[in-house]
């Protein structure tokens, strides 16, 4: 079993000000202003190659910030982390330039991405069908439904080959019988023995494909195993969470943030 | 020092890539305009025209602006020539300063490094410039300021521009990243940075020498001399005055490796300060 990421005691620390004048200060003087918000703290886990990792928890919880870790978007504050080989965040029209039209675009990320004008071009192709754009490839993508927008996005995003695929909430948007190729194509990621990462709110579809599930709490592992263990849990909890009265909801909200901020010391 | 050679090797690295960069730069501008990127050209052809009208013809009439003992010029062609620098000077500026905040999230996760994305920007307005340039040539022939020997100094300043430019945008990308006053702060120095610079007026004739050599200590200043020197054939100017050369080199070095050093030091967290 070769490891494909290993991460160790990482935390990530985001200053919360007051006010503006708060702020400078925290960046000129060296006594430290503001309160510190740790979205990650202490969180270990280490994926084998080959793993499909779901990422469960409440809004607020850490799975985001985790997942631009973890794709290199977000430095950490503290911690190590360890990928083998390169990861692709697939988010919901990530990255895709408005004024451009959609060819423009493919041909925009796949050099930003180190690809040549020739592998571009053959890549081109494959984009467009996939994506289902047809016509709209010519228009500039501000024009384009949210659908479309994703299309294009996730048809990218799959053709650069990356070794690690982190999908944030990718596949929530877009007609049934895309989500259904999409899926097709994450088997086939996963037929080939890469590593994937699933943000979802939907316990079915982290049923239907992942294998391990780690489930952040304040910004805490909570739980981390075999999809079948920690489900059942996962539901267990959000029953209760759905039952509780609004107030309930609103205390353990506080609380919640209340374990996540610190008075700032540098 | 190793932060300067770091950051200028990533330039050369990427180069093919900044060149390709700054092409979709103009374009995603100018898409949505049925004229196209011809308005990066009449946009400039109209300022100069007003700054022309208002300052050399029309309502405040200048006089010939006076070079050498028997050469005088009429304001139009001196101003222009300046104006055009600064046009590009201007620009590259004020975008190159807001490159790196606006587009940290679609490139922060990309495989190359970010002390590019200035580069590209300077670069897409170097290419405007670039254009205005050879139409400034042209204009100059017309009007009867031929080609000449000195024409040969151009490539040595049509570098040392975008060099002196790109280094100044370098260091305010990664500070109004940090500071986003600072972009506020550059737009209003920079209107005045017109009228500070010898663009619409002659430098030499200020009488208090102090504040003309003030005014001469601005980077600028050289290099829009050396453009003049060039087009009017009046002489070499790269060696004129070689303490003015080692002033302006001097000054580039210094910008290039502050904003090295401070890029370096916080391209890591810039995503932060979003």
């Amino acid at each position: 079993m070769t490891i494909s990421i290993e991460i160790k005691d990482l935390s990530k620390k985001y200053k919360l000000y007051q006010s503006r004048s708060e702020r400078f200060k925290d960046l000129v003087l060296p006594k430290s202003y503001g309160k510190d918000f740790w979205a990650l703290r202490h969180v270990d886990f280490r994926a084998n190659k080959g793993d499909v990792i779901g990422f469960i928890g409440i809004n607020g919880s850490g799975k985001s910030t985790l997942s631009n870790i973890i794709a290199g978007i977000v430095p950490e504050s503290s911690g190590s982390i360890y990928i083998n080989g390169q990861a692709s965040l697939i988010a919901v029209s990530s990255g895709l330039k408005g004024d451009l039209t959609g060819r423009e675009n493919i041909e925009l990320k796949c050099l930003m991405l180190g690809f040549s004008m020739k592998e571009i071009k053959e890549m081109q192709q494959w984009i467009i069908e996939f994506a289902e754009l047809e016509d709209f490839i010519d228009q500039p993508v501000k024009s384009y439904s949210s659908g479309m927008k994703s299309r294009l996005g996730f048809a990218i995003s799959v053709t650069i080959d990356p070794d690690i695929l982190i999908i944030d909430e990718a596949l929530s948007v877009g007609d049934k019988a895309f989500a259904e190729k999409s899926i097709e194509k994450m088997k086939e990621f996963k037929a080939q023995g890469k590593t994937m990462i699933f943000v979802s709110h939907s316990i079915n579809q982290i049923k239907n494909f992942c294998n391990k599930v780690l489930w952040l709490e304040f910004g805490q592992v909570k739980k981390y195993g075999n999809v079948d263990d920690i489900i059942p849990e996962y539901e267990n909890f959000i029953k209760e969470y759905k039952k509780m009265t609004k107030k309930q909801k609103s205390v353990y909200k506080r609380k919640v943030i209340e374990n996540q901020t610190v008075r700032g010391n540098k | 020092m190793k932060a300067t050679i770091k950051v200028l090797k990533e330039q050369f690295k990427y180069f093919y890539l900044v060149r390709r960069l700054s092409v979709y730069e103009l374009r995603s501008k100018n898409n949505d305009n049925y004229l196209g990127m011809a308005w990066e050209i009449i946009n400039p052809v109209f300022q100069i025209s007003i700054y022309w009208f208002v300052f050399g013809y029309g309502i405040r009439q200048r006089e010939d602006i006076p070079l050498t003992e028997n050469l005088s010029v009429p304001f139009i062609y001196w101003m222009i020539i300046g104006m055009i620098v600064w046009l590009f000077f201007y620009q590259s500026i004020i975008q190159g300063s807001k490159s790196i905040y606006t587009r940290i999230k679609m490139l922060a996760k990309m495989n190359f490094p970010m002390s590019i994305i200035p580069n590209y920007v300077v670069l897409s307005r170097y290419f405007v410039f670039l254009g205005m340039f050879v139409i400034l040539i042209l204009v100059m022939n017309m009007s009867g300021y031929y080609v000449n020997i000195y024409y040969l100094q151009f490539p040595y300043y049509l570098l040392a521009l975008f060099v002196f430019t790109f280094s100044l945008a370098f260091v305010m990308s990664t500070l109004s990243t940090i500071i986003r006053d600072i972009q506020m702060f550059l737009q209003s120095i920079l209107r005045m940075g017109l009228y500070i610079s010898p663009i619409l007026w002659n430098v030499d004739t200020i009488a208090n020498e102090t504040i003309s050599l003030v005014m001469k200590l601005n980077p600028l200043y050289y290099l829009i001399e050396g453009f003049r020197f060039s087009f009017f054939g009046i002489g070499w100017h790269i060696f004129n005055d070689p303490i003015y050369t080692v002033y302006f080199w001097s000054i580039t070095i210094i910008l290039f490796t502050f904003g090295s050093v401070l890029h370096l030091k916080f391209r890591r967290h810039f995503i932060d300060f979003v």
